[in-house]
Parts: C-alpha cells; sequence; structure tokens
C-alpha cells in the first residue's frame, strides 16, 4: 500500500509540473495532502492518540482541506496565469520526470548509509527530494505568486515525507511548533498575496523589479 | 521564568495589536524591553547551566541577548520619533508594535534554546516577525520587499528543517533520536559523517538569509532597503547575530567530529564568496541603505572566514559580530534622520552632511571610521586577530585576497561616505524640521561603547566570550 501511495504521490508531482489551470492546483494539492496521511497512517502504526490527532490535522485538515480552500478564496479574481513559461508544458513533463529519476538514483546512492530499514527509505528519499526539487523547479519556471505559493507547498511536503521516512517521532512540542509556524507562514503569504494583488491589479513577478541596486 | 517570559511575549503581542492607543502601544514595548532586563538579570547568574529540557543560559547567548535588548531600546525609541515625524496611523503603529515584541521574542528563543527543533522553530517565527516589521511603509517597494523576504526565508529554513531531519537519520542510526545540543555533543562522534556533512550544509544555506551570506543573501538586502531605518538596525545588528548562533549550535555540536576541518572550508568558501559579491556590489550600488546592507554582507563574510580558522579565529569573530552589531545599528539609525532631512536615499542627493547638521555628520563620519576598522575602532582588533588567525593557519593566499577584497570595499565605502559627509552637491531640498541633535546621541553610545571596547578591551566582555568557546576545539 506504502508503494502505490508513493508512486502515486510522485505522479502527482509530475502532473503539478504542467499545470495550466489553477484550479488544477487545490485538487493536486488536496490529493497530495490525502496521499500524505495515508502514508502517515499506515507508516507509523504504532503511534499514540495525541500524535496520530495531531498528524491527522497536519494534513487532512491543513494539506487537505484548509489549504485548498484557502487559496482557492483568495485567487477567485483577477489572478492571470501566464502561458508563456520558459519551459512550456511537454518540457516540463521531461524535467520533472529526469528529476525524481535522478533522485531515485542519487537514494539509491545512498543506500548503504542507510543502514536502518534502508530499502524502504529509499523510497521515501526518492519522493522527498523529488518534491523539495520539483517545487524548486515550478518556482523557477513560473512567473505567477499562485504557483509561488504552491511550490512552496510543495516543497513542505517533501519535507514532511523526509520527516516520514524519520519513522521515529519528534517530541510533541515541537511538532506542534512546526505546524504552527507552517501554519502561519501560509496564512501570512496569503495576506500578503491579496495585497500584492489589489496592489498591481494581478499577481505577477514582474512587477517586483522596483528594487535594486 | 523563560516559558512566564514567552508566555508574557505573547500576551504582550497580542494586547498591543488589538488596543490601538498611540500611547499604550509605545509603552507596551518599553514595558517589554524592561522585562527583558529583568530576564538578563534572572539569566547572568546562571551563566552556562540549564534552565529545564530546552532551554539554557549559554553565555553566547547572554552576550547576543545583551545587544538585543540594547538595540531593541534605542529602536523603539527611534520608532517613537518616526511615528511623530510622519503621523502614522496608529493601525500601523499597533502592528509594528507587536510585530517587534513578537520578532524580539522570537529571537530570545533562538539565543537560549537547547534543542534543535526549537531553534528551527523560533528561527521560522523571526521570519514572520520581521515580514510584519519590513511591511510598516505599506508602498510598493515595501510589498516587494516583503513578499521576497517571507518567500526566500521560508523555503531558507525549510531546507534548514530538511538539515535537522538528516542530523535525525544520523542519530537514528545508533538507536534514539534526541535533538538536544547535549545529547547530539555527546554522541556526534558516533554518528555518520555523511549525514552529518548533509546536515551542516543544508543548515548553512538555509540560514545564510538570516546572516545575510551566499546563497540567499539578496532578499535580506531587499528587506533592509525597503524597511524603516530603525528596523534595518535590528536585521543588520540582531538577527544577524541569531542567524550566527543557530549555524554555531549545529557547528559546536559537530566540532568533537572527523567533520570539523570539511566545516571549516565549508565557512571559509562561503566566507570568501559573500565578501567577493558584497566588493562587487559595494561599488556600484546608489542608495545608501543598501550600501549600509552591503556593508553587513562584508562583515558576516569576515565573522565567517575567522570563524573558519579556529583557535584565535573564534574568539575574532564573535568579538567581531559585537561591535559590528553596535556600529550597524547606529548608521541605520542615523540613516532615518538624514532620509528625513534630503528626501533620498540616494548618495547623489545626499551632501555636506556635517555642515547641514553636525552632531549628524559626525556620527557618520565616526560610525564610518568603525566599519572600516580605522582606530580607536575596536572592529580593527577582531580583523587583526582575523588576519593572525589566517597566517597562524597558514592560509597566505586567503589572508591576501581577503585583504584585497575589504581594501576594494574601504574605497567603496570611503567614495560614497566622505561624499556624504563633506561633498557639497545638488541636493533637491533640506528639511531640517524636527531635526534635533537628541537623535544622535544614541547612536554615539553604541560608537563610544566600540572605541571603548577597542581601547580597552574590557575583561568583562573578553572573559565572557573566551567563557563562550571554550567548549570549542582548541
Amino acid at each position: 500500500m506504502i508503494n502505490f501511495i508513493i508512486v502515486l504521490f510522485i505522479i502527482s508531482l509530475i502532473y503539478l509540473a504542467k499545470v495550466e489551470m489553477v484550479k488544477s492546483y487545490f485538487t493536486l494539492m488536496a490529493l497530495q495532502g490525502v496521499l500524505l496521511f495515508g502514508l502517515a497512517y499506515f507508516e507509523l502504526k504504532e503511534i499514540d492518540l495525541a500524535h496520530l490527532l495531531l498528524i491527522l490535522v497536519e494534513t487532512l485538515v491543513f494539506k487537505a482541506i484548509f489549504v485548498p480552500i484557502f487559496l482557492k478564496r483568495i485567487t477567485k479574481e483577477r489572478v492571470h496565469r501566464h502561458h508563456h513559461l520558459p519551459i512550456k508544458g511537454y518540457y516540463s513533463v521531461l524535467i520533472s520526470t529526469a528529476i525524481v529519476i535522478g533522485c531515485f538514483m542519487v537514494s539509491y546512492a545512498i543506500h548503504d548509509e542507510l543502514s536502518i530499514n534502508a530499502d524502504h527509505q529509499v523510497k521515501y528519499f526518492t519522493a522527498a527530494i523529488s518534491s523539495i526539487l520539483v517545487g524548486l523547479f515550478m518556482a523557477i519556471n513560473n512567473r505567477d505568486l499562485v504557483t509561488h505559493l504552491i511550490s512552496y507547498l510543495v516543497i513542505e511536503n517533501g519535507i514532511f515525507l523526509l520527516s516520514l521516512a524519520l519513522g521515529a517521532e519528534m517530541p510533541m512540542f515541537v511538532n506542534s511548533a512546526i505546524l504552527l509556524d507552517i501554519f502561519t507562514s501560509v496564512l501570512i503569504m496569503g495576506i500578503f498575496f491579496n495585497k500584492m494583488k489589489d496592489y498591481f491589479q494581478n499577481a505577477d513577478t514582474q512587477h517586483l523589479s522596483q528594487l535594486k541596486d | 521564568m523563560i516559558y512566564i517570559f514567552f508566555a508574557l511575549t505573547a500576551l504582550f503581542a497580542i494586547l498591543t495589536y488589538f488596543i490601538r492607543v498611540r500611547l499604550f502601544s509605545h509603552l507596551m514595548v518599553f514595558v517589554y524591553i524592561a522585562m527583558m532586563m529583568a530576564l538578563a538579570v534572572d539569566l547572568w547568574p546562571q551563566a552556562g547551566k540549564s534552565l529545564n529540557t530546552y532551554f539554557f543560559s549559554d553565555r553566547l547567548g547572554l552576550i547576543f541577548y545583551l545587544i538585543l535588548v540594547l538595540v531593541s531600546l534605542f529602536s523603539a525609541i527611534h520608532y517613537v520619533k518616526f511615528v511623530i515625524d510622519r503621523n502614522v496611523k496608529i493601525s500601523d503603529v499597533a502592528l509594528h508594535n507587536a510585530g517587534t515584541i513578537f520578532f524580539t521574542g522570537s529571537m530570545v528563543g533562538v539565543l537560549f534554546t537547547s534543542h534543535f527543533g526549537i531553534l528551527w522553530a523560533f528561527m521560522e517565527a523571526t521570519t514572520l516577525g520581521a515580514s510584519i516589521l519590513i511591511y510598516h511603509n505599506r508602498n510598493q517597494d515595501a510589498l516587494e520587499a516583503t513578499w521576497k523576504y517571507l518567500y526566500v526565508c521560508s523555503i531558507g529554513i525549510a531546507i534548514a528543517f530538511a538539515g535537522v531531519l538528516f542530523l535525525g537519520f544520523a542519530a537514528q542510526q545508533i538507536g534514539h533520536i534526541d535533538f538536544s545540543f547535549t545529547a547530539i555533543k555527546a554522541e556526534a562522534s558516533s554518528l555518520n559523517t555523511v549525514w552529518l556533512k548533509g546536515c551542516f550544509l543544508l543548515i548553512v544555506t538555509g540560514f545564510s538569509v538570516k546572516m545575510g551570506l551566499i546563497p540567499l543573501f539578496n532578499v535580506d538586502i531587499d528587506a533592509k532597503d525597503a524597511s524603516p531605518s530603525q528596523v534595518g538596525a535590528s536585521l543588520s545588528s540582531v538577527l544577524m547575530n541569531a542567524g550566527f548562533i543557530s549555524i554555531y549550535r549545529f557547528y559546536e555540536a559537530f566540532s568533537g567530529t572527523s567533520i570539523l576541518p570539511w566545516m571549516n572550508k565549508l565557512l571559509m568558501i562561503v566566507g570568501l564568496l559573500s565578501l567577493f559579491f558584497a566588493a562587487v556590489y559595494i561599488l556600484r550600488v546608489k542608495n545608501v541603505k543598501r550600501m549600509f546592507a552591503y556593508s553587513s554582507m562584508e562583515h558576516a563574510s569576515l565573522v565567517m572566514i575567522a570563524f573558519s580558522c579556529g583557535g584565535l579565529g573564534y574568539f575574532a569573530a564573535i568579538l567581531h559580530l559585537v561591535m559590528h552589531s553596535l556600529v550597524k545599528s547606529s548608521l541605520f539609525f542615523q540613516m532615518s534622520q538624514m532620509h528625513r532631512i534630503f528626501g533620498s536615499k540616494l548618495d547623489e542627493k545626499i551632501g555636506s552632511y556635517l555642515r547641514v547638521n553636525p552632531l549628524g555628520g559626525l556620527v557618520m563620519l565616526l560610525g564610518f571610521l568603525s566599519i572600516i576598522a580605522m582606530p580607536p575602532s575596536g572592529m580593527l582588533i577582531s580583523e587583526l586577530y582575523m588576519f593572525q588567525a589566517l597566517v597562524a593557519k597558514n592560509y597566505w593566499w586567503v589572508a591576501l585576497l581577503v585583504l584585497l577584497l575589504v581594501l576594494i570595499i574601504i574605497y567603496g565605502l570611503a567614495v560614497k561616505m566622505l561624499g556624504i559627509i563633506f561633498l557639497k552637491k545638488n541636493t533637491a531640498s533640506i528639511n531640517m524640521q524636527g531635526a534635533t541633535p537628541y537623535e544622535s546621541i544614541m547612536q554615539l553610545i553604541l560608537i563610544v561603547i566600540v572605541f571603548y571596547i577597542g581601547l580597552f578591551r574590557p575583561a568583562f566582555i573578553v572573559d565572557t566570550i573566551l567563557l563562550a568557546i571554550q567548549t570549542l576545539p582548541a
């Protein structure tokens, strides 16, 4: 089951790299949230109730429900997607696939360093590092701010996967602090996103070139 | 005590945001700073001891904490003047003051936590607090700077978190994961060095945005430019110290392992590349605030280079940070008044500052002499120690390269700063309304402290730094 979910997650990553409709982003982010919950549920079987609740909040409530709805609300007006990307859809798929393959090779290469449960961790590593790199690729390849927000969330999903690969739990206090931080950063980014939209009439990074030497 | 402090920080920030009365808002910040002083009195006798599971009264933390208290106090006084001069709306004042309390409280957490996970969480909190402060002016520049800062910092902090997780992978192999500094340090030598290297690389990359080093320095420069000058002062001094201490914690924990030479090399490369970029940019920059920001990048680079030498270099790095924090804050504070008088941040529009405002001009002159490490500036001492450490390690070529780049930077700074202070230029209009000599007194105090440290090297500071670094390899 874990293999199946990881493959689905990687497919969603490749699809994310080529998406051109804003609303597809929200569906994909919600899907990733559900997949991450599935992974966490199967991975952390011997978990106490409080911890399970925390992960439930982090993945299902926060990643799969709150964030997509929140982003949908703030982007419903005047958000333009630019189709003149430096690298177009078809090539984006190729590049993101190359990233995934590259990450698999790197993860496999460090197989020996992962002495505990190495075969299992290679899968997580591939998905986690791919997610971080595809997120960075999306941020570079797109000019609009919605995609930048989404790419940040994709990177965060990668980090979450990496923490799942770790398996063992951090103390609740630390986990809650991390969850709270990510929650607030998305919220504050959302607020500033709205302000940018109001100020510049659309959400394009080409307006962000005022500050220079 | 420290948990009560954090609870009060949250309470103060909420009250300041919701009770929108100007006097009350400023008063809350001053009461908060008084509370910070009380915390300093409480923590100082416990120097070097653990406070509880997640916090300790670390000596290096205490040194930076005292600077934080001083800079926060002066910054709050300058903000009162800023609000009066610009007639800032009460809603903006309330948000800014609440943000200041939140930002300062987060930095206290960074300085005193003894747990890598909590350190990360507080560093992320400083990003959120700083974003509120940077957005203060509510114009296009502020919006652009805030967005970029928030976005790039969040990615940087996410990368740093990956570093913390790498540390987790290393710890997992020996059976248990405890992210406290003492546990990691005690077992560091039995941890897998591949993971430790990966961890340190990601941490330096992620936190580079806070220290203003490569690779993520750009947004830091924009933030210092677009924010009010007193915010620029905090970002250039206390936040830089917080960035340094975050990298320092990991360095210290891994310093007993075989990766120590590798870490030193990495820091040296980061320092040299950052110094090179600072030298290139400082020659072409026209905006005075950005020039100060690049100067901060130069000093952060020097700190990294000194630190990478070990031994005397550790002492030089920390002493340099202490003095840089004081001088750079005073320059940014003075910049606020200069901007108001000349109505511009461009060096071509500012001239004869010494004649227009003698005391302000004097602050700029003394500040300039201090940052280029001219005697009697204490920064001369730390830079000399740095070169001594480089030579002791036989890094002659590095010492020569650093000397060359520093000379280029001094040239770039001198051309612009001396022009601002002495040259008569075609300034559009001079507005002396509200400019009082009193607002330069705090800057003078900060510079005098640096001169005092340079001339007398007080035992209190030297001993505290030496005790703080005694846990590092000789």
